[in-house]
């Protein structure tokens, strides 16, 4: 367990980076807005995603296997529009890092 | 500052034969909107050959897109909507009977009508989309969902 950064680095993955993970970027922010942690979140495309080393990546699982070890906690997500559903996966995978 | 409004195009079309045919209808109503190029269309479908059935964001919804450079011409949004759901090899998120599509021209230019999409598709606006009377009231509700964008 290590304290949480702050703000806590949030990256949210797509394929092209501008359409689908911009939304889930939002999704994100409304999460962890009403979690009241401060992170910044940024969305970007699976190749750049490679060079970066956020504390949280957050995409679909189809692009999970090309991003292991880029960052401390992986959250797959399936639906990009539901924060409700994205609060669930989050929640165990940030406290399990002790981040909660 | 005059008050811009996003251009907005739908259709109900009661089947396609797979889900590029599915992409090229809501890809077609930006090539009818002005804001898309014929190219941009093929881009939109060549994304999902080459990148996967990423755009599939939520159960039975993708958002098809492509870069600025691959033909967009100004910023639209269009959404078709399948009688019979097409599958994209989506883990999840399969069978699709919506898919909306966006273009803009610059990098930096559908951030404020993406803001509003989401919103509007956090608040249940695809339950609202599917109980639709008819591509006129399609039309309405996402015209509505990204107004002030």
């Amino acid at each position: 367990m290590s304290q949480r950064p702050t703000p806590l680095t949030v990256l949210a993955v797509c394929g092209l980076g501008m359409g689908t993970s911009l939304i889930l970027r939002m999704t994100c922010e409304t999460v962890f807005a009403r979690l009241g942690i401060d992170a910044r979140v940024d969305n970007t495309d699976l190749s750049a995603a490679k060079g970066q080393s956020p504390d949280v990546l957050v995409g679909q699982g189809m692009h999970m296997a090309d991003l292991e070890g880029v960052a401390t906690v992986n959250v797959v997500v399936d639906d990009f529009v539901d924060d409700a559903a994205l609060e669930a996966r989050l929640r165990p995978a940030l406290a399990e890092a002790g981040w909660l | 500052m005059a008050v811009s409004t996003v251009p907005t195009r739908a259709v109900h079309v009661a089947a396609v034969p797979d889900w590029t045919a599915a992409v090229r209808v809501a890809g077609d109503l930006l090539v009818d909107l002005g804001v898309a190029t014929a190219d941009y269309v093929t881009a939109c479908v060549d994304s999902v050959h080459e990148r996967g059935p990423y755009i599939v964001l939520a159960p039975g919804l993708a958002l098809a897109h492509a870069r600025p450079e691959q033909g967009a011409t100004g910023v639209g949004v269009a959404v078709a909507r399948l009688g019979e759901p097409v599958v994209f090899g989506h883990p999840a998120n399969d069978p699709v009977d919506l898919v909306l599509a966006f273009a803009t021209d610059a990098p930096e230019g559908h951030l404020d009508m993406l803001r509003a999409l989401a919103t509007a598709l956090g608040g249940g606006l695809a339950a609202r989309l599917r109980a639709a009377d008819g591509p006129a009231e399609l039309d309405a509700l996402l015209t509505g969902a990204v107004a002030g964008a």
